[in-house]
């Protein structure tokens, strides 16, 4: 793979260093996804198909083939004995990442809200007895597990966030070690329930955007962006959805499925079709893997053409994410990013020839965005990167 | 208080029947209608903010309701209470601090107390910016402190002194209206000096020898083109009339009475002469939240012209007219339609219409105004400098809180 950013060059740097010492701690081994089939170390999901698409596929339901059974079996029985071990059997090693995978198979739970969930769980078990001991404890905790998926965004916006509030509350130095230690715990937990209500607020926020007789193409499932619908048909807006297809998972027909229980009329589009539609749709609504600091998006592939075209012909492009989503990265260009690899099934053999782009994901550029609803508020693109420099500064 | 019932239903009547016009004035009239209002009201000794608040907020609907196209109304409505709240936390800051000290002096054998005023006054300081910031990812992470302050400040008084913090109290309400009134004073202040403000940056972006666009009358672009001129600085301008009320022909003759070399344009001829322009400068009615723009009618066509040629697209507004909402379908919503005697004189075109059903095959639309969007504004100028409309956000979190954005509705319970 050819990285065109420098940036990400220092960061894999550090990464790597960062997982050398963890080898010999109490801390498991993470496989990198990129390496491992190169190193030949064990891993516990199928090298061929990116943790982060797991996920995806485990939250959004996406059963399509064969591949994903079998993977959420051997994931299953990778993850499963850890699960009843490290609650029962106090004497084997701790692991971030079984418990993180715990969390993480709950399916309305965010990624970013399990890392944490995860962290905090950290704190709990560990010994230490000095701010800067549990930060250096949770530092390796926190690299080991955005080391175990690289291409997850919000695990590793997530791990970062809560970082940064561990360092900002030592900073302040007040209260004894015990008591800052408890505060930690409890705003990790409090993170979950933020979590779930920053969906309720993205959607109280996006209706006054949504106006009678409106038509709105969404792209892919998007659980925020269903709630937002959800929440505007049961405040009886009269509105009208297209749903992409979202090949190759097809995760707009879902969408179209749950959309035509609550009496939305929906209208299934292939993902070709988008250009052909455009001109009857009011506003696009798409949600969002990750938000960069220049205010882009990383979402699910064919967002970046749907806003594309929706831009060249005027029509509003409106994200929906919540604001643990907020990434320190900055992608120059859709090359820039670790792709999330995805199995893709043409239904007729393909020639070994043949290349198959099976990248999970696009960029969508800022200036392609119109506005994003978050749990902040209703920002425009600049002002993402204004809060991750306020937070992050 | 029937006096300022008397003079809220005045401005009210006023507001509806369309007799004052222009944000300014509006602005004005609105916060000396709001701050007799506040100078009324009766406060209780306990919650004293709630109740200016509540009764801020029940004039400001009445007011926004008259006239809700003039958005300058509920800004100044949404900045006085901004003020209420700001002037409030900076009390209670104040307050706690005084009391951490004086626990501290007082009570070296009291050792129970001593745990719990270490977090005075840094955590009332978080708590308070928490409250009075909008939501960021700061804010997300330490809320904490919020809850932990807001009963210590209720509790910690009761024990011993009781009496002296009474007296205290009832001081600190009179202080919080003088205060609130004091900080409404200088909003009218401000109101009333954003023209100078703006006028004073004239001299940074009008440079010698350039040709300037307006379209219709401003006063603020008066003062701003006038205020270059004062500085020796020569330059043209080309004054669009601004049909249909030819407000531009007043500008015209103002500009030219200073000694500036104007031309008069019509409005159809802005594409044919801005490839000579090097600034277009205008006035805007409202600014919204995404950086858009309600202004006079045919500024976009304006705007769009000025893109087409890459000319850098100036609006002036004083920060009254910051509008913290975001505009839904403004081209409808947002405008007003006027009437069409300015287009037409009475009886003109009568036989077209038919005067006994008034259905005739003749309309006559008036709209005021006109939604420019974000991306053709080059540069907000403020009092407080040049924006850009991506930056608008930032200025409105400064003057506005976000528990304001909804002044009418559901009777707040959370707030």
């Amino acid at each position: 793979m050819w990285w065109r950013s420098a940036s990400f060059i220092l960061d894999r740097q550090q990464n790597d260093a960062a997982l050398r010492p963890d080898t010999s701690s109490t801390v498991t081994p993470p496989p990198p996804t990129e390496s491992s089939s190169a190193m030949g170390l064990p891993t516990d999901h199928n090298p061929n198909i990116s943790a982060y698409y797991q996920t995806r596929a485990a939250h959004h339901a996406v059963v399509t083939s064969d591949w994903l059974a079998q993977a959420q079996a051997a994931a299953a029985v990778a993850h499963d004995p850890p699960q009843s071990t490290s609650t029962a059997d106090p004497d084997k090693p701790f692991s971030v990442i079984d418990v993180f995978n715990n969390w993480r198979r709950q399916p309305d739970l965010a990624e970013a809200v399990a890392a944490i969930r995860a962290l905090a769980a950290v704190i709990r078990s560990s010994q230490a007895s000095t701010m800067m001991q549990l930060e250096i404890e949770l530092k390796k905790a926190s690299d080991s597990l955005k080391a175990w998926d690289t291409t997850s965004i919000s695990l590793t916006a997530g791990c970062d966030l809560f970082m940064r509030y561990v360092t900002r509350t030592s900073a302040l130095e007040y209260e004894d070690f015990n008591s800052a230690k408890s505060r930690l715990i409890e705003r990790a937990e409090k993170f979950g329930e933020i979590s779930y209500k920053s969906r309720k607020i993205i959607a109280m926020l996006s209706q006054e955007f949504i106006f009678d007789g409106c038509t709105i193409l969404v792209h892919g499932f998007s659980r925020v962006v269903f709630e937002v619908l959800k929440l505007a048909a049961q405040n009886k807006k009269l509105f009208r959805v297209f749903c992409t297809e979202g090949r190759p998972d097809r995760t707009g027909l879902r969408l179209s499925n749950e959309l035509a229980k609550l009496d939305v009329p929906v209208k299934l589009v292939i993902d070709s079709a988008v250009a052909y539609t455009m001109d009857e749709v009011d506003m696009v609504f798409v949600g969002a893997d990750g938000v960069v600091e220049s205010g882009g998006i990383i979402n699910m592939m064919g967002t970046y053409q749907i806003a594309l075209v929706a831009n060249s012909m005027n029509k509003p492009v409106y994200v929906a994410a919540e604001s643990y989503k907020f990434a320190r990265l900055y992608p120059l260009d859709q090359k820039d990013l670790a792709p999330a690899l995805r199995p893709i099934d043409f239904g007729v053999p393909i020639p070994s020839k043949v290349e198959v782009e099976r990248s999970a994901r696009d960029y969508t550029p800022p200036q392609y965005l119109t506005l994003l609803f978050t749990d902040l508020g209703v920002l425009t693109p600049s002002v993402v990167s204004d809060e991750l420099i306020q937070l992050y500064l | 208080m029937p006096d300022v019932q008397a003079l809220v239903n005045d401005f009210v009547n006023q507001l509806k029947k369309r007799k004052i016009e222009g944000s300014q004035a509006t602005a004005k009239q609105t916060a000396e209608v709001l701050r007799s209002v506040i100078s009324q009201q009766r406060v209780p000794h306990t919650n004293q903010a709630a109740a200016l608040i509540n009764a801020v907020r029940a004039v400001g609907e009445q007011l926004i309701a008259a006239n809700p196209v003039e958005l300058a109304v509920g800004n100044i409505v949404r900045r006085i209470l901004h003020i209420i709240r700001e002037e409030d936390l900076s009390l209670a800051t104040a307050a706690m601090a005084g009391l951490g000290l004086s626990v501290a002096s007082d009570d070296e054998d009291d050792m129970e107390r001593s745990d719990q005023p270490i977090l005075s006054a840094a955590a009332v300081a978080a708590a308070a910016r928490s409250t009075l910031r909008p939501p960021s990812l700061q804010t997300l992470l330490e809320d904490m402190p919020d809850s932990a302050a807001v009963p210590h400040t209720s509790s910690s008084g009761g024990d011993s002194e009781g009496k002296s913090r009474s007296v205290d109290k009832g001081s600190r309400g009179r202080k919080l209206k003088h205060d609130v009134i004091e900080a409404v004073n200088e909003l009218i202040q401000d109101i009333s000096t954003c023209y100078e403000q703006i006028a004073e940056q004239a001299i940074e972006h009008i440079h010698q020898n350039e040709v300037i666009l307006t379209l219709g009358s401003s006063k603020t672009v008066l003062e701003f083109l006038c205020a270059a001129k004062e500085k020796k600085r020569s330059f043209k301008v080309f004054v669009a009339e601004g049909a249909p009320r030819y407000q531009g022909h007043l500008l015209a003759k103002d500009l030219a009475a200073r000694g500036l070399q104007t031309t008069v344009i019509t409005d159809s001829a802005v594409f044919a002469m801005i490839s000579r322009v090097n600034m277009v400068i205008v006035g805007a009615h409202a600014v919204m939240a995404n950086g858009g723009v309600i202004a006079p009618v045919g500024l976009n066509m304006v705007a769009l012209a000025a893109q087409r040629h890459a000319v850098p697209f100036v609006v002036l507004a004083g920060s009254h007219k910051l509008c913290p909402l975001y505009p839904h379908n403004p081209e409808v919503l947002l405008n007003e339609l006027r009437s069409p005697s300015e287009l037409l004189d009475f009886g003109e075109f009568s036989d077209c219409m038919d005067s006994a059903s008034g259905a005739g095959s003749l309309h006559i639309v008036n709209p005021t105004f006109d939604y420019v969007p974000p991306k053709l504004v080059s540069l907000f100028i403020t009092d407080t400098g040049g924006h850009n409309p991506s930056y608008m956000y930032r200025l409105i979190a400064d003057y506005y809180s976000a528990d304001d954005l909804v002044v009418k509705g559901r009777p707040t319970t959370g707030s």
